[in-house]
C-alpha cells in the first residue's frame, strides 16, 4: 500500500507529465533528487527513455539505477525565456547516454561543447527538475 | 472475374505475438505492445534487423522503434480504424516494394471512458488527457454517439423492422463464450447459456452487458513479408488473399441511413470485386463482435444470407447440443471467442486467431484441413474491412 500511496504522491506533484508504470520510477527519483536511469540486468546496458524492455536485447530485467550526473556538454542551445543554457549531456556511465537540462551557475557564453558538468537541481512547479553546471572538481572525472 | 488487384497472394503472415488480456494488466501500454512485437519477430524466426517498416495505430511506431531497438525503417503508417487498414496498409508497403518486412502492431488498455474501476487508476486517467482530440463527428449535445449507446438504438430499429428475437443475438454470444472455453487466452471463460444471457440485466436497452465487447488490456502483433520470403521462414506462410476496407459518407452516428445501408456493405461490395474466393471456399468465419448486432448484420452484408434474414439463418446455424454455430454444419465462427469473450481487441484478436488455424497451431480449437478464413474487422461506422487469408497450398 506505501507504494501506491507514493504513486499518489507523484502524480500530485507532476500534474502535466506524461506519467506510466514505465517512467514513475524515473519521477519518483526526481522528487529524492535522484536521477534515475534505466539499465539492463541482463546485457547491462543503460538507455533512455524508460522503456521497459531493453532495446538493445529486449530483456525485462530493468533496473532504474542512479547515475552519477557526471558528463560532458553534447551540444546546447540557449532557452529564450530564462537566458540560460539548455544542453544535452553525455553522461558519464557509457557512450552515447544522454541526459538534457539547463545550465546553471553559468553565462551561456561560457558553455561550450565538451564543457565537463555534474548534477545539480532546481525547483519548478513546487518539484526538483536535474540541471547541470559547471564541474566543480574536474580532476576526478575523467581518466 | 474479379477486378485489378495485383497484391492478391503476393504478401504473408510470418509471425504472430500476443500478450495476456486481461482487466488490469499492471503494465503500461509500451509494456505490452513491446511483448508482442517481440513475440511476432521471434516467431517468424526473424530478428529486430530485418524489419524495415513499421505499421500500427494508436501507439506511435516511432516510440515502438525506439523501445525495439529496430535499427533503421522505410515506411511508417498509423491510422485510427477497427484492426484491418493496419495490416491492408502492410501489405501495400510490402506488395509494392516500399519496404520487404512490416511489423504489424495493435493494442488494447482499459481506458475510463471504457469503464467506471479504470476511472479510479490514476495512470489510467492521465493517459486519457493524452489520448488526444478526437473530434466528433456528430455535433448534438445529446448524440448517441458513444460505445454502447450508439449501437443499441440500431440494434432496436433491427429488431423492430425484421423477425428476430433476442435469442438471435443471444446466439451470437453464446456462440463466443462456447469457443472462449477452449482459448486458454480467453479474458472470459465461464459457461454461458441462452437461458444466462435472457436473464442478462439490460443496459442500453435492447443490448445487455452480454451483447457487449469485454474490454480487456492486451496487445497483438504480426510479421508480413513477401510470400517468397515466407517461404524461407520457420512456420507455414498464411497468405493475404485480398484485403479491403469500406466507408459510406454517413458517419455521424445518428446520420446512419438504417442497418442495411452502413459501411458494412461497401466493404463487401470491394471484397467480392477483388477475391478470386467465394463463400463456399471459406472454412473459418471471424465476423467483428463488438456488439452483437455487428455480428448479426456481417452474416447479412457478408453475403451468407439476404438482409433481415440473419434471424432464420442463425436459427438454421445454431447447434444446440454444442452451443455453438456452425455455418452450414461446416464453417465454424469466432473459434477464439471473440472481442465478447477472449477480449476487446478490435479485430486483432481474430486475424491472430485466423493465422493460428491456418498453421493448424489452433490446439483444442484447431479446425482440422482449413485452407481460407474470412476477418470482417469493424462495425457501421468507422472504416470496417474485411481480409481473406489462405494457405499456400
Amino acid at each position: 500500500m506505501t507504494a501506491d500511496t507514493a504513486d499518489e504522491d507523484v502524480f500530485d506533484r507532476f500534474t502535466t507529465e506524461w506519467i506510466d508504470r514505465d517512467n514513475v520510477e524515473f519521477l519518483r527519483g526526481l522528487l529524492r533528487e535522484q536521477l534515475l536511469v534505466n539499465r539492463c540486468g541482463a546485457c547491462r546496458r543503460w538507455y533512455q527513455p524508460s522503456w521497459p524492455t531493453c532495446p538493445n536485447c529486449w530483456s525485462g530485467n530493468v533496473v532504474p539505477t542512479e547515475v552519477s550526473g557526471a558528463g560532458t556538454v553534447h551540444t546546447y542551445t540557449v532557452a529564450p525565456k530564462s537566458q540560460l543554457a539548455l544542453a544535452v549531456i553525455d553522461l558519464a556511465e557509457q557512450d552515447d547516454l544522454r541526459a538534457s537540462g539547463l545550465i546553471i551557475d553559468c553565462d551561456p557564453a561560457d558553455v561550450y561543447i565538451g564543457m565537463l558538468v555534474e548534477l545539480t537541481w532546481v525547483t519548478r512547479d513546487g518539484h526538483p527538475v536535474p540541471a547541470f553546471r559547471p564541474m566543480r572538481r574536474p580532476r576526478e572525472f575523467g581518466a | 472475374m474479379s477486378r485489378r488487384y495485383p497484391a492478391r497472394d503476393q504478401v504473408a503472415i510470418v509471425g504472430v505475438g500476443t500478450t495476456d488480456f486481461s482487466r488490469d494488466s499492471g503494465r503500461s501500454e509500451l509494456a505490452l505492445v513491446l511483448e508482442a512485437c517481440q513475440k511476432a519477430i521471434n516467431d517468424a524466426g526473424l530478428s529486430k534487423d530485418d524489419i524495415d517498416g513499421i505499421s500500427g495505430d494508436i501507439f506511435r511506431n516511432e516510440i515502438v522503434q525506439s523501445a525495439l531497438g529496430i535499427p533503421a525503417t522505410g515506411w511508417s503508417v498509423s491510422c485510427l480504424t477497427a484492426f484491418n487498414i493496419q495490416m491492408t496498409n502492410a501489405m501495400m508497403a510490402v506488395a509494392s516494394g516500399v519496404c520487404e518486412t512490416v511489423l504489424v502492431h495493435h493494442s488494447m488498455y482499459r481506458t475510463p471512458m471504457l469503464s467506471a474501476s479504470a476511472a479510479k487508476d490514476p495512470y489510467r486517467r492521465r493517459a486519457q488527457t493524452f489520448m488526444g482530440v478526437r473530434r466528433p463527428q456528430s455535433h448534438w449535445p445529446d448524440s448517441i454517439a458513444g460505445e454502447a449507446s450508439v449501437y443499441a438504438p440500431w440494434a432496436r430499429k433491427y429488431l423492430d423492422t425484421y423477425k428476430v428475437r433476442r435469442e438471435h443475438l443471444g446466439y451470437i454470444a453464446v456462440n463466443n463464450r462456447t469457443n472462449a472455453r477452449m482459448n486458454p487466452h480467453a479474458a472470459v471463460s465461464d459457461p454461458l447459456t441462452i437461458d444466462d444471457y435472457l436473464a442478462a440485466k439490460v443496459l442500453w436497452d435492447p443490448l445487455s452487458m452480454l451483447d457487449m465487447e469485454f474490454p480487456v488490456d492486451g496487445a497483438d502483433a504480426f510479421v508480413v513479408t513477401t510470400s517468397e520470403r515466407a517461404r524461407d521462414l520457420p512456420h507455414e506462410p498464411v497468405l493475404i488473399h485480398a484485403a479491403v476496407a469500406g466507408q459510406t459518407n454517413r458517419t455521424a452516428e445518428e446520420n446512419l441511413i438504417d442497418v442495411d445501408h452502413s459501411s458494412q456493405g461497401v466493404v463487401a461490395e470491394r471484397l467480392w470485386a477483388v477475391s478470386d474466393l467465394t463463400l463456399d471456399d471459406i472454412d473459418l468465419f471471424y465476423p467483428f463482435d463488438g456488439f452483437s448486432i455487428i455480428t448479426l448484420k456481417w452474416f447479412e452484408e457478408i453475403g451468407y444470407c439476404g438482409r433481415g434474414e440473419a434471424g432464420d439463418f442463425l436459427d438454421d446455424s445454431w447447434v444446440d447440443s454444442a452451443g455453438r454455430l456452425m455455418i452450414g454444419g461446416r464453417v465454424p465462427v469466432n473459434t477464439h471467442g471473440g472481442n465478447m469473450s477472449e477480449g476487446a481487441s478490435q479485430g486483432s484478436g481474430h486475424i491472430r486467431e485466423a493465422v493460428q488455424q491456418l498453421r493448424g497451431d489452433a490446439a483444442a480449437r484447431q479446425v482440422r484441413g482449413a485452407k481460407a478464413a474470412l476477418i470482417t474487422p469493424g462495425g457501421f461506422f468507422f472504416t470496417p474491412g474485411a481480409l481473406i487469408l489462405r494457405t499456400a497450398k
